[in-house]
């Protein structure tokens, strides 16, 4: 896996780690508005930066893998072939 | 039982206070340290860290 396609999984992976902490965050505490706020914005960012990842180097969900011209799901590495 | 009757001891009440959203770390550093929340974070350090103080 190359650096560049790394890089952007793992900021993927750092925003899905912030979008279920204020999750958990906002089960307890569901009327803070700001927390939603941020909650929109990380998950906005995250399926962007994902739909983005998708075009670049394949599908991380099988449902992006509908955007393909051809079925790619099981073109891409299980995630303990990755090497961080 | 009787024990604790014969010294009135209180049962156990616990107290979580409420968490109120301030800030939080940057998603990279968020993950690398295991919470979003800087009031939340209290590493863990093991007892080999103990020893040496």
């Amino acid at each position: 896996m190359y650096r560049d396609q790394l890089d952007m999984l793992k900021n993927l992976q750092a925003l899905e780690f912030t979008a279920v902490d204020l999750n958990l965050y906002l089960d307890t505490h569901p009327t803070d508005q700001r927390a939603f706020q941020d909650f929109q914005n990380i998950v906005q960012q995250m399926e962007s930066l994902r739909q983005n990842y998708a075009r670049c180097y394949g599908p991380l969900i099988p449902s992006d893998a509908a955007h393909h011209a051809t079925w790619r799901w099981t073109e891409e590495p299980w995630p303990w072939e990755i090497e961080y | 039982m009787e024990e604790m009757m014969q010294v009135r001891l209180r049962l156990a009440q616990a107290y979580v206070p409420v968490q109120v959203y301030m800030q939080r770390w940057d998603p990279m550093k968020a993950l690398s340290l295991g919470t979003i929340f800087p009031e939340l974070y209290r590493p863990y350090y093991g007892r080999e860290h103990e020893r040496r103080g």
